[in-house]
Order: structure tokens, then sequence, then C-alpha cells
């Protein structure tokens, strides 16, 4: 019988010292959603940073309403309080800063280099192994806090027939086990240098936007269908300042604030 | 007037929408003038002659603060529409208007509706940042001035509400 990979505080704890994490692990067995506990503790007051780990998520929050399948002790679900006192154009970009932070940590454990698609999903060929969905509240126009929740296919080797070949993990790209404190520790470590890089340096919109572009198979030459408001299709051309993408369309450029992009049909898949 | 009354102040002035203020207290004379969107570019002026009084040192908490109290008395230049008395809850950011949690779920608020200070009234969405609005008056919501899904702008009005007395 395996030893349970549990993400213990007390395991996490001496591998994150050094961050803004540091002493603000939280871990549960089984929650509905890491993302509405982080909420509801920064409602409440708890500091920045605090931590929120789960075995297990029953309702795992997705974007439109998704939910995100979290099996007991298979992946990491994970979601930070930060208060990031930042422009709101630049709040923005805590959303590309945390994919890239996710890229660094599972290449820095496995040596895997994963596919970034706008705006933060993570992928290995076509299938996703990790998404992020992140939740502000808002004081007028001053950010109270943001909860970033991750979740992160560590060690499924298998997936619900819905999700099918659209879902894949790690142990399942690299062909072995993986701890998840490794992880674990590895992905608060990269947030932690991704957050501060971003509320600190005046350079740093320039540094993920470049690295995103870089990491990403999507955001440019990209045959690509566009679910926002309406549905379009198009060629991507980049990322603008604020991190949006653009779609080259018969009708001129789009800018594409929110909604899914996938690749057209016939195309690279 | 030390730093982080100055912060307070401005603070303050982009809560309530002021685009321009002076303040000239003894030897101190302090200008905000903020660009009106994005409210970010706010641009600010400190102006401290010295004087035989000599102002107080930056960072100086000690310092009387009445600042904050004389702010309070500049006219109340709240994103309304004067002639209906109506105040309009305006987005921060740029992104995707949601009037419900999720598609298909029952709508936060609907015209007719009262709603409290802080009380969550829509989601604006940009990059998969879900940016929960509060309101920013008590009162009873008029109308949506957008659509749902609509994408909209910073500083994009979003709501008009009556504000209770």
């Amino acid at each position: 019988m395996e030893i349970p990979d549990l993400l213990l505080p007390e395991l996490l704890a001496p591998l994150i010292s050094e961050t803004i994490f540091a002493g603000k692990l939280h871990h549960a067995l089984s929650v509905g959603s890491t993302n509405a506990v982080a909420l509801e503790a920064g409602a409440a007051g708890h500091p920045e940073g605090s931590v929120f780990l789960a075995e297990e998520q029953t309702s795992g929050r997705g974007r439109g309403g998704h939910t995100w399948y979290s099996a007991p002790s298979q992946g990491i679900y994970c979601s930070v309080l930060l208060r990031p006192q930042l422009p709101p154009d630049h709040v923005l970009l805590l959303s590309l800063a945390a994919g890239l932070a996710v890229r660094s940590a599972v290449a820095d454990v496995t040596g895997l280099h994963a596919d970034l698609k706008w705006p933060n999903d993570l992928l290995f060929n076509a299938a996703k192994f990790c998404g992020i969905l992140t939740e502000l509240q808002w004081d007028g126009a001053r950010v109270r806090h943001a909860v970033v929740g991750i979740g992160l296919n560590v060690n499924y080797t298998s997936f619900p027939d819905t999700l099918g070949k659209e879902a894949t993990s790690l142990r399942l790209e690299s062909a072995k086990t993986q701890s998840r404190l490794q992880v674990a520790a590895a992905l608060l470590k990269s947030l932690d240098r991704e957050y501060w890089a971003l509320v600190a340096d005046s350079g740093a919109q320039e540094s993920i936007l470049r690295r995103f572009q870089e990491h990403s198979s999507w955001t440019s030459g990209c045959a690509v269908r566009v679910e926002e408001t309406d549905s379009f299709t198009g060629v991507t051309e980049g990322l603008n300042a604020q991190g949006f993408l653009l779609v080259r369309t018969p009708q001129g450029l789009r800018t594409v604030v929110s909604g899914t992009v996938r690749r057209r049909a016939g195309t690279q898949e | 007037m030390n730093l982080k009354e100055i912060r307070e102040l401005i603070e303050f002035l982009k809560e309530q929408d002021i685009a321009e203020f002076e303040l000239e207290r003894g030897d101190v004379k302090v200008r905000v003038k903020r660009g009106v969107e994005p409210v970010v570019a706010a641009e600010m002026r400190y102006v401290a002659m010295p004087s035989a009084s000599a102002a107080p040192a930056l960072g100086d908490v000690s310092a009387p603060p009445p600042a904050a109290a004389s702010v309070v008395t500049a006219p109340p230049a709240k994103a309304a529409d004067p002639e209906e008395g109506l105040h309009m809850v305006k987005s921060p950011i740029v992104g995707t208007f949601y009037e419900s949690p999720s598609p298909g779920a029952p709508p936060f608020v609907k015209p007719g509706d009262k709603v409290t200070l802080g009380q969550v009234i829509c989601i604006v969405e940009a990059m998969k940042l879900m940016n929960e609005i509060e309101s920013d008056a008590a009162g009873e919501i008029v109308k949506m001035l957008v659509d749902n899904n609509q994408p909209i702008e910073y500083g994009q009005a979003l709501y008009a509400i009556r504000p209770s007395i």
C-alpha cells in the first residue's frame, strides 16, 4: 500500500519558509471549494498570504459555473489570499502571472514544459492538467482581496468520461508518480516570486507579457474560435499591454477580454 | 500633513470620484488633480512651503490630522446625476458584465430591489478573473444600465441606484 502523500502544513511549512505564505497554511481533508473558503477568510480579515489546501473538493469551481473535478489526494487544490495594492490593469496580470508560476513549478519538479493557453490554462499537447480561477472583491476602485485558486492534476491515471481526452496529469505525462508535496512547495515558491515581482517591480508587466507569449503556442498565428459575448473565428496576433488576446478576424482586429479560446477544427490539435 | 494622510486623502478623492481638489492650511498646500479614466492615472503635487512654524515632517504620525475632517466638508461630487439624484455604481475594471453568479442562475439584483452598502450586485470578468462588484451606496436599484454578457469599460456605469436617506 502506498503511503498517502498528504499536503500537511507540518510537511509543507519547512519548504516554503521564505515566502509570503510561511506560517499561513491551512489544510482540510475535504471542502466544497477552496476558493469559497479563502474568500470567506478574506472577508473575515485573514492576512495576505493565507493558503487554503484541501485533499478533496466536493464542488471545486471553474469558470462560468463549471466544476473542477477534484478526486481525493490526486491533485493539488489550493487557493491563496492576496491583497494586491495595484492599479486595476495591473491587477488583471495576476491571471497571467499565476499561469506562469504554475508552469515554472511544474518544470522545476518534473522537467516537463507546459503550454500556456490564454488566459491561464496549462496544457500538454491539447490536454489540460491545470486550471486557475481568480476571484476578487473590490472596495470601490481598490482591490479588497484576491483569491487565486489553482486545481492541478498531479497523480490522476484516469478521468471521468466527460473529460476524456481533454484532461491529463503530471503522472500521465511523466510516466511516474509525482510528489504532491514537492509540486505544492514549488508552486507556492514560484507564486511568491511572481507576486512580489508584480507588486514591487514596475517592469513586471512587460516581463509577464513577454514570458507568457514565449511559453504559449496560442497567442500568435493560431487559428481559433472564440466564445465570448458572441462567437467568432480568427487568427491570434499576440497580447496587448493589458494582457488581452488580439485576434485578427475578417472584420478586423478584435480584443478578447474574457471567454473561451479553442483551436479551430482542422488546425493543429 | 504627513504622507499617510495624503495617501488617505487621495484614496478618499478616488472613492468619491472627485477630479480636482485643493487644500491650503497655513504653510501646507496640497493640490490633487486626477485623470478621470483610468482612475489610477492620479497626479499629485505636494507643495510644502517651509516657514518658521515648520510643517510636520513626512511620516510624523503625531501630527494633528485635520486634513480628513476638512476634506469631508468638500462638496459631494459623487458619481450621480444631480437632476435625478441617482447614484451610479461604476466598474473599476474593463471586462464582461455578468448579472448572476453563474450562467442560468438568478441575477444578484434586479430593478426594485433594495441593496445595502457593500452588497455584491454583479460580476465583471476579465481573463478568468471574476471581479465581484459591490454597491457603494445603500438604496434601491432603479435601472441596470448594461446588458448581461456585455463588454464594459473602466469606469462604466453599471447600475443606477436611488440612495436611501
